[in-house]
């Protein structure tokens, strides 16, 4: 048999050797085998001794494409196996996706801390500075400069937990008015600044009462601080908290700090105005109170109330966080019942 | 207080529903609501009886033949004991409906036809303790014939249209209706007009048998008397009669309903008295003695000597403005009669109604002030009222006790400035016309107003008030939104807020929801965990014993919240609280509040599930989560960890100081079992972090560094070590020890038991050497590992195993 031949058959051999192969190992052999160094292949060549020397070239050729051939069908039935063998492999490790998962936990922000914080950052994004102030003030900061005086009947209105004659509980953010305005260099600008905390009142707890709850106060002053000014806060605060369609009103009120003095409606965003319980069939929900700054606060901050005006606005994060959620009992928010806390996951 | 309609057109024109105008009163002024009476009313006429006679088979029913208007009288089988024949009376026909919803049918009572009902005032819709009280217990007559058949709503107000307004302290000058009139009329642009009230000047005379002597003129500016001889005490007019049971008001007599009727006209309190009860014809307005009694209808009051008193001889006939007692009250057969219309000081008035439990009508008036300017024309008018129902023979001129000159108020405002704190550009012509509609007077000099505001708007004062009205009339809802325009101001948290917001994100991700708790403690619970050693502060007047104190730490409410959620099978909990505590040094009033975050975990941290197995919560758990919650703090500080059973409700083995370069800054440890079991709570371990303290350490500097490049090479060591002696030391020492290229030591060990020596525990450590900047040799390793060993062997007396 010619070399020619011998090649041509070790080449039909190999690739009909390699397509019959059933396990990677045997086509591992088969490579050694056939194509090592001292595999068939390389034996024969070494006949070529015996080819004429025009014939060598060709028969070298020949050798090459054999030796290519047989690699490639190795090569090929290879790649067949493996994706046999993967396809198995992934058929084991198949799982049931919907055994749970293993937890993984986050904790829960506390949804009144939800409701600050997401109005903290409506204001910050508008320039407001947030203050912090004292739960333990003077009756000087809750009372007196906030133009309620002694015998005042506001006093009335909200009782009070005093620690002494002159030392309280406050009952209201607003206490932190005075010393922001005593603090704040208006060479520097305006002062914009909201004070979120806990208040103090002396109140039986119930469904709608508690002794201690939160409140956001805002205060503005500056020298063209005007009541269109305080209904646009307001209006794009309630947007941002109730949703873009809301649209708010100011109902003329008292309070002894500002004047005028507005209560400030948002239209319900349970119904759309049309009326319905959450609203008392109203269309419209009280949701804070707010004004101008009594020019005898702001006197009495050292500010010249004809040439500054301010305006402030408070608010009960309990009573948005109620609203919005429909929470119907303000205790929930302090009993701290897990199951009431986590169902706020991710809200703000 | 209730504005009726029909007395309000009296006034001004009206031409809305109620509805419309509690709404529109509303936005522009005072909350109010519309109040429609007796809605389902139908049915009722005035029924004349023409006869009765006694039921034949009952004692008490009578058969009464009533006209109704119709061609025949219609027959009405009646229960009630005052009926009788030729009275005017309400009568409910066949198909009427009352406002309890009754429909009333004709039928047959005790075999005796009845075609309708005879009705009392309560039945039709005038509350019981609102009707005269000659009726209480039967039907209503009324005084005079009435025409049969005609619906009895109008006579009776039984069907008034009404709107409730709820003032603001500020308000009080709408408390009567002409002030009422004058703010709806502002509202809709109406002045309103009222007529003068004049007296019978024939009757009219100066007497001297009265004197009145006001002691304190400071707190009562304004003190008038009258005096009307020779009256006949009777009923007052039906219309007087419906309008003050419409607002909640019982008519009594022809005097006392003048008096509170011109209350409700004027918003101007009138009392009067029995001339002839007075032990001496001297009224004294002055302060009580301590101990003094003042009678009321069955009570008597103890006085003190803030109290201000009307005094007869000595004898108290009135609390000033609050009440006027029993001791000279008018009756049917008063004969003469003081009638007292006074401005008495706000403060004292509420304080007295407040400390007597007398507030009524008359002291919420006075508590937020009366019109100073009508005190005289209020009490002409309750005159002139009184000698139309009881007829005096003569009437005395004003006696004065004391009389202060009413001024109208002047405010000066700028047209500019009132337009710039609206955010509004109205003319000048704008601001007079709605000032001028609220009965203001304006003097305009370009851009200078001068207003002259009446003395029924005593709430007015500075020109922010002009604004408000200004505004409010023209409209809030015509205010543009803008927002304030001033100088960029740069907006955000302060630093330490920032601070304490990491940390409780710290938590957030070490999977510990966020509680919420009351500051306010029992005595017991600031006792428990006074950790921080402060002097407890408590309020003076507390509402419960369950909130008396202020917190001293935060760990008492995360245990209720503990025991609160367990008691509910919220058995694995990991809870904290970031707020303040007050600290009060001895001898400092006022407490220091110190931002604290805490946090409890109790039950497992990973519960038993088909792919893994539970895991309790123990002391190395709750020390990762501080752990890592420090290392967020950024401080460039030395912590530790000092084992502590100085702390009553901690566990005496299983308690750590935190320390910061040697100072105190919480605990972290297990509650005290005895605690745990008293509190029902399974085993918790808290933490507690002085947040201020930990503010204030140094930041790090951090300086970026490239990751090692060289590969490090470690060594074991396992030791038999004495069990008292601590990890911390041993690691301290390790570190001493090491060399410069130790870079972590790792515990993965700790046994003691079975193999070991008594009092003996084995601990295996892992060492990692690196030097960054080289490759590491076996043997600069080897050496530092023996420096370790030898030290370990010398200082503990370790065996290296
Ligand atoms: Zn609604």
């Amino acid at each position: 048999m010619s070399l020619n031949d011998t090649l041509k058959n070790l080449r039909e051999n190999g690739i009909d050797e390699a397509k019959r192969a059933e396990r990677l190992q045997e086509l591992n052999d088969l490579r050694v085998n056939l194509l090592g160094k001292k595999g068939p292949i390389t034996k024969a060549l070494r006949g070529m001794k015996d080819v004429p020397a025009e014939e060598r070239p060709e028969i070298g050729t020949l050798a090459n494409n054999v030796k290519k051939d047989i690699q490639e069908a190795i090569e090929e039935k290879m790649s067949e196996l493996n994706k046999k063998l993967v396809a198995k492999k992934l058929e084991e490790e198949k799982i049931d996706v919907t055994l749970p998962a293993t937890k993984q936990t986050q904790g829960t922000r506390h949804i009144l801390n939800q409701t600050i914080e997401d109005i903290e950052q409506f204001f910050i994004g508008l320039g407001y500075e947030v203050a912090g102030g004292y739960e333990v003030e003077e009756d000087h900061y809750n009372f007196e400069r906030l133009n309620i005086p002694k015998d005042h009947p506001a006093r009335d209105m909200q009782d009070t937990f005093y620690l002494s004659d002159e030392l309280l509980m406050r009952t209201q953010t607003s206490a932190q008015e005075g010393r922001d305005m005593e603090a704040h260099d208006f060479s520097k600008g305006p002062l914009k600044m909201i004070s979120p905390g806990v208040v103090y009142r002396r109140d039986d707890d119930d469904a709608t009462h508690s002794h201690q709850f939160h409140q956001i106060e805002g205060l503005v002053v500056d020298k063209n601080i005007s009541m269109a000014d305080l209904k646009g806060t307001l209006d794009a605060l309630c947007r941002h908290v109730f949703g873009p369609d809301r649209e708010i009103r100011f109902r003329p009120s008292y309070f002894p700090f500002t004047e005028p003095s507005v209560e400030v409606d948002v239209s319900c965003f349970n119904c759309g105005g049309e009326g319905c319980r959450i609203c008392k069939y109203t269309g419209w929900i009280e949701v804070l109170g707010a004004g101008l700054t009594h020019p005898n606060v702001l006197k009495m901050s050292g500010i010249d109330p004809n040439e500054y005006s301010g305006m402030a606005f408070g608010l009960g994060p309990e009573r948005f966080a109620m609203l919005k959620y429909g929470v119907t009992d303000i205790r929930d928010f302090y009993l701290n019942d897990v199951r009431f806390l986590e169902q706020f996951k991710g809200v703000n | 207080m209730k504005i009726s309609v029909n007395w309000l057109k009296e006034y001004i024109p009206v031409t809305h529903t109620v509805e419309e105008m509690a709404d529109k009163i509303s936005l522009t002024g005072i909350e109010s609501g519309p109040v429609s009476l007796g809605e389902k009313l139908s049915g009722l006429v005035v029924g004349h009886i023409t006869s009765v006679k006694p039921h034949p088979d009952s004692d008490h029913l009578k058969v009464c033949m009533v006209d109704v208007g119709e061609s025949e009288d219609i027959q009405i089988v009646c229960g009630a004991p005052n009926a009788a024949a030729d009275q005017y009376v309400i009568v409910a026909l066949h198909g009427a409906h009352l406002p309890d919803g009754t429909k009333i049918k004709r039928g047959k009572l005790r075999g005796q036809e009845s075609n309708g009902m005879i009705c009392g005032l309560d039945e039709v819709g005038v509350p019981e303790k609102y009707m005269p009280e000659e009726f209480e217990n039967g039907i209503y007559v009324f005084d005079e014939p009435q025409k049969p058949g005609v619906a009895v709503y109008d006579l009776l107000g039984l069907k008034d249209q009404m709107i409730d307004i709820d003032i603001t302290p500020n308000r009080a000058d709408t408390l009567g209706m002409r002030g009422a009139a004058w703010e709806i009329g502002a509202t809709y642009d109406e002045k309103p007009v009222f007529k003068k009230p004049e007296l019978d000047a024939t009757k009219v005379k100066d007497m001297n048998d009265v004197t009145v002597d006001v002691e304190e003129k400071d707190l009562v500016p304004d003190y008038l008397i009258r005096e009307l001889k020779d009256i006949t005490v009777g009923k007052s007019p039906l219309w007087m009669q419906r309008r003050l049971w419409n607002q909640d008001i019982r008519p009594v007599n022809s005097v006392i309903d003048a008096a509170n009727y011109v209350m409700i006209e004027y918003g101007q309190p009138i009392q009067a008295y029995d001339l002839d009860k007075l032990q001496d014809k001297k009224l004294v307005v002055k302060f009580a003695k301590d101990g003094d009694k003042f009678k009321i209808a069955d009570e008597e009051k103890t006085l003190t000597h803030d109290d201000l008193i009307i005094a007869s001889g000595n004898e108290i006939v009135g609390l000033a403005g609050v009440d006027n007692g029993s001791i000279a009250a008018v009756d049917e057969n008063t004969k003469n009669v003081l009638l007292e219309s006074g401005v008495f000081n706000s403060t004292s008035v509420r304080k007295t109604a407040q400390r007597h439990d007398l507030r009524g009508d008359d002291s919420t008036r006075f508590e937020k002030g009366v019109d100073n300017g009508a005190v005289d024309e209020a009490l002409v008018r309750a005159t002139q009222l009184v000698d139309e129902s009881s007829n005096a023979s003569e009437i005395s001129n004003v006696i004065t006790g004391n009389l202060t000159k009413a001024e109208p108020t002047i405010i000066k405002g700028k047209i500019s400035h009132i337009n710039h704190l609206m955010g509004l550009q109205l003319t000048t012509d704008e601001i007079v016309k709605i000032l001028d509609r609220l009965g203001f007077t304006v003097d305009v000099s370009d851009d200078d107003i001068v207003v002259t505001i009446p003395t029924r708007r005593w709430d007015m004062a500075i020109e922010a008030d002009l604004v408000e009205e200004v505004n409010r009339i023209y409209g809030y809802e015509n205010l543009p939104n803008t927002l304030p325009a001033g100088m960029e101001t740069r907006g955000g948290y302060s630093a330490k807020r920032e601070f304490s917001n990491k940390l409780r994100n710290v938590l957030l991700g070490e999977g510990l929801d966020e509680v919420i708790n009351y500051s306010l403690l029992s005595k017991q619970e600031v006792e428990d965990f006074n950790v921080i050693k402060t002097e407890y502060t408590k309020l003076l007047h507390p509402m419960t014993e369950d909130h008396e104190y202020l917190r001293n730490s935060l760990i008492p409410g995360l245990v209720r919240n503990i025991a609160y959620n367990q008691a509910r099978k919220n058995d694995d909990l990991g809870i904290f609280e970031q707020a303040r505590i007050f600290d009060r040094p001895t001898g400092q009033d006022r407490p220091n509040e110190v931002e604290y975050i805490s946090g409890a975990v109790s039950g497992n941290v990973l519960n038993a599930s088909w792919n893994t197995e539970d895991k309790a919560a123990d002391f190395y758990y709750v020390k990762g989560i501080v752990d890592e919650l420090l290392s967020f703090t950024n401080a460039d500080a030395k912590f530790e960890y000092e084992a502590t059973d100085e702390y009553d409700n901690m566990h005496p083995g299983q308690t750590a100081k935190i320390l910061a370069n040697g100072q105190v800054i919480g605990f972290v440890g297990k509650l005290h079992p005895n605690y745990q079991s008293d509190h029902s709570v399974a085993d918790t371990f808290v933490f507690e972090l002085n947040i201020d303290m930990m503010f204030d350490l140094n930041s790090k500097n951090v300086q970026a560094q490239s990751a090692p490049k060289y590969p490090s090479i470690s060594r074991d060591l396992a030791i038999l070590v004495e069990k008292d002696i601590e990890n911390g030391q041993i690691v301290t020492d390790i570190f001493e020890n090491g060399g410069k290229y130790l870079q972590d030591v790792k515990i993965f060990d700790v046994y003691q038991g079975k193999n070991i020596k008594p009092n003996h525990k084995s601990l295996g450590y892992h060492l990692e050497f690196l030097n960054p900047n080289d490759t590491l040799t076996d043997d600069e390793v080897e050496k530092a590992f023996s420096l370790v060993k030898n030290s370990l062997i010398q200082k503990f007396n370790v065996e290296i195993r």
